[in-house]
């Protein structure tokens, strides 16, 4: 048993470690793409990728604990068939009843047993059910072979070391099934027990005994490996779960320290224009003022409407895109309807890139619009529409190509230039 | 920025408004743009909904901001829809959950106090003759709507809704969908008369109701079933 826990305990520990992996990874690749960044940046952290991450550490340290448990259980079967059964079967080989047979069949299990650990510890079990019926098979043979005098000799072999096998055949499978096939294996046993005639007293009270040898301990050591295994996986995912957490706290307190940061700056200019009115410095009908007053009025709404905790990195690709046009003295409006489901990086890419190309582009005004689904993403920038050479097509970064998932549309009308990205699962 | 076309007034009389807000700058800016619209009148202005209506009874549409002494009214709302008055909602809080509840309560329209004169104007006077206006950001919340329960849009309805949430001009809806703007509008207002069967009924909402179908918006074999609008799915000339 020993050699289960040994094998098992450290699993956990090491492959915790690496929990840190994906949810600190998460934090630098969703990162704006566009170059010229504002100086306060928030680094997203999307939830979804962050719990199936979960999940994938726990299976991992699930793995790599049972893993250990097989090799120990793999160790014990064959080392039990070699070093114990083997020399009693060599010693005991004048008294069997057909010798022959009882040598042949302890090499079909060494057969067995090795092709059996081979593939179990390559994650390719045999079929479980076959493979126990071909040991029954040979349980049966051997109580035969053996002869009446062999019978509680450890040169009846199979009665001490057939159960480990068993272990092996149903491994990672309910404990049930063990219990059922060392049943059949105790049935057997006494069926020869009867058979032979050795039916006093202390022949009885031998076969009870072996019973409860042969049957206690692969059963203690299939449970023990199962419990085992259970438990590294809860403590594995707790462990990830909690760092996950971290993470995601912490990209949420960033986010609000940022926030506050560019409402203060925000406050500023809005109480320096309103300072400004009040004591008739400026002149309400002053265009100029009432650009200031625009742009600060823009910015403010967009900085209400930010509700969510924990940035959507498209969201927060087109924020970024949004302060940075914002420097041109663009007032933008910013809506968004929706949480946007985790979306692939391209998929993203292919969303935010054509318009926050566009937007860096845009004069006097800018309607920058997100809604969402679950299943449908629409982008749409909206800027007036204004002569010049460079007007003529769509800005770079565009391709009207439809990739069959996002569909980009630009167009001109005179009036406005529409931009429109629209994803669709 | 095409706030569409008004809705024409039954009889000489201007309408008559109440502005219900809890601050006075406010209420002095929304007076200023009513002002300019000779059909509109403003009759009583205040910070109690109840006071105001209590020294302008006649009052045929009332500007209700939603956020009153710190505190949302949407009750306030509702009980004022149920008994027939025609409540303009404004607020700054446009987010999706709040417009959407107005309506639910009763609310003719709701407007967001960042959309402008223009709006303000188009909605209070098609309130008044109990038609829908659907300013953008409203129409950006019906078409993002993740209630199961909401009212199933047409594909039309629905591009058009996107559309004039994202442009804010019919011309331009109109050209990239190739229809008229008149039919823009329709598909529009039918998506608004739709959601006259969410929430508690209300007799604002049967007003509208009413009214939509004696414009000949939509069918009265339309009404109560929004399962399958695909074959109704063409303007109402």
């Amino acid at each position: 048993m020993s050699a289960d826990l040994n094998a098992a305990t450290p699993s956990p520990l090491h492959a915790a470690v690496p929990a840190t992996g994906p949810g600190a990874a998460a934090l630098p690749v969703s990162r704006t793409p566009v170059g010229e960044a504002p100086p306060v940046e928030v680094p997203p952290v999307g939830e979804a990728p962050v719990r199936a991450a979960v999940g994938q550490i726990a299976a991992a340290v699930a793995r790599a604990s049972d893993r250990g448990a097989r090799v120990a259980a793999i160790t014990i079967a064959l080392a039990w068939h070699t070093a114990v059964a083997l020399p009693a079967v060599l010693a005991g080989h004048a008294g069997l009843a057909a010798p022959g047979v009882v040598l042949a069949a302890w090499a079909l299990v060494a057969v067995l047993g090795v092709l059996t650990g081979v593939r179990l510890l390559h994650d390719t079990p045999l079929p479980a059910w076959p493979l126990a019926g071909l040991l029954l098979a040979v349980d049966v043979t051997v109580f035969a072979a053996v002869g009446g005098t062999q019978l509680f000799t450890a040169a009846n072999w199979v009665w001490s070391t057939l159960g480990w096998f068993f272990v092996l055949a149903l491994w990672g499978r309910r404990v049930v099934g063990l219990v059922a096939l060392l049943a059949a294996h105790s049935l057997i046993a006494f069926a020869a027990v009867v058979g032979y005639g050795a039916t006093a007293p202390a022949d009885l009270a031998r076969y009870a005994m072996y019973v409860y040898g042969t049957v206690s301990l692969p059963i203690a050591a299939f449970a023990g490996s199962a419990v085992i295994a259970a438990l590294a996986r809860q403590r594995a995912a707790t462990a990830a779960a909690t760092r996950a957490t971290t993470a995601e706290r912490d990209a949420a307190e960033r986010a609000r320290r940022d926030r506050r940061e560019r409402l203060a700056l925000v406050s500023g200019a809005a109480g320096a224009v309103l300072a400004d009115l009040a004591e008739g410095r400026a002149d309400p009908a002053d265009p100029h003022v009432q650009r200031r007053a625009v742009l600060a009025a823009s910015r403010l709404r967009r900085l209400i409407a930010e509700s969510d905790d924990v940035p959507d990195p498209l969201l927060h690709e087109l924020r970024a895109a949004a302060d940075l046009a914002e420097r041109n003295g663009v007032p933008i409006d910013l809506v968004t309807i929706g949480t946007p489901p985790p979306l692939p990086v391209d998929v993203r890419r292919r969303l935010a890139e054509p318009l926050t190309a566009t937007l860096a582009d845009a004069r006097g005004w800018a309607r920058l619009t997100v809604v969402s689904a679950p299943d449908e993403v629409v982008v749409s920038l909206v800027t007036p529409d204004r002569d010049g050479p460079d007007a003529t097509g769509p800005p770079p970064g565009w391709d009207d190509t439809d990739d069959g998932r996002v569909d980009q549309l630009y167009e001109r009308d005179g009036e406005i230039r529409w931009a429109q990205a629209r994803w669709r699962r | 920025m095409g706030a569409g076309p008004v809705a024409e007034m039954s009889g000489e009389r201007p309408v008559g408004v109440a502005i219900v807000d809890d601050h006075p700058v406010v209420v002095d800016g929304v007076r200023a743009w009513l002002a300019t619209e000779p059909r509109l009148t403003v009759l009583a202005t205040g910070d109690d909904p109840d006071e105001v209506l209590r020294s302008a009874p006649d009052a045929d549409v009332v500007l209700l901001d939603l956020r009153l002494h710190g505190r949302m009214v949407l009750d306030k709302l509702s009980e004022l829809s149920a008994a027939g008055r025609r409540v303009v909602v404004y607020s700054e809080h446009s987010d999706p959950e709040t417009m959407l509840a107005a309506l639910d309560a009763g609310a003719v329209a709701f407007l967001a106090k960042h959309e402008g004169r223009e709006h303000c104007v188009a909605t209070v006077l098609a309130a008044a003759s109990d038609r829908p206006y659907v300013p953008p950001a409203l129409a950006g919340a019906m078409v993002g709507d993740p209630r199961p329960d909401r009212p199933v849009l047409s594909d039309k309805e629905r591009e058009a809704l996107l559309l004039w949430f994202q442009s804010m001009s019919k011309a331009s809806v109109a050209r990239r969908m190739r229809i008229s703007e008149h039919t823009v509008k329709q598909y529009v207002d039918r998506a608004r008369i739709k959601y006259t069967r969410a929430g508690r009924p209300a007799a604002t909402k049967a007003a509208l109701l009413a009214r939509a179908i004696e414009d000949g918006l939509i069918r009265p074999e339309e009404i109560g079933i929004y399962r399958s609008q695909a074959r109704y799915d063409r303007p109402t000339p």
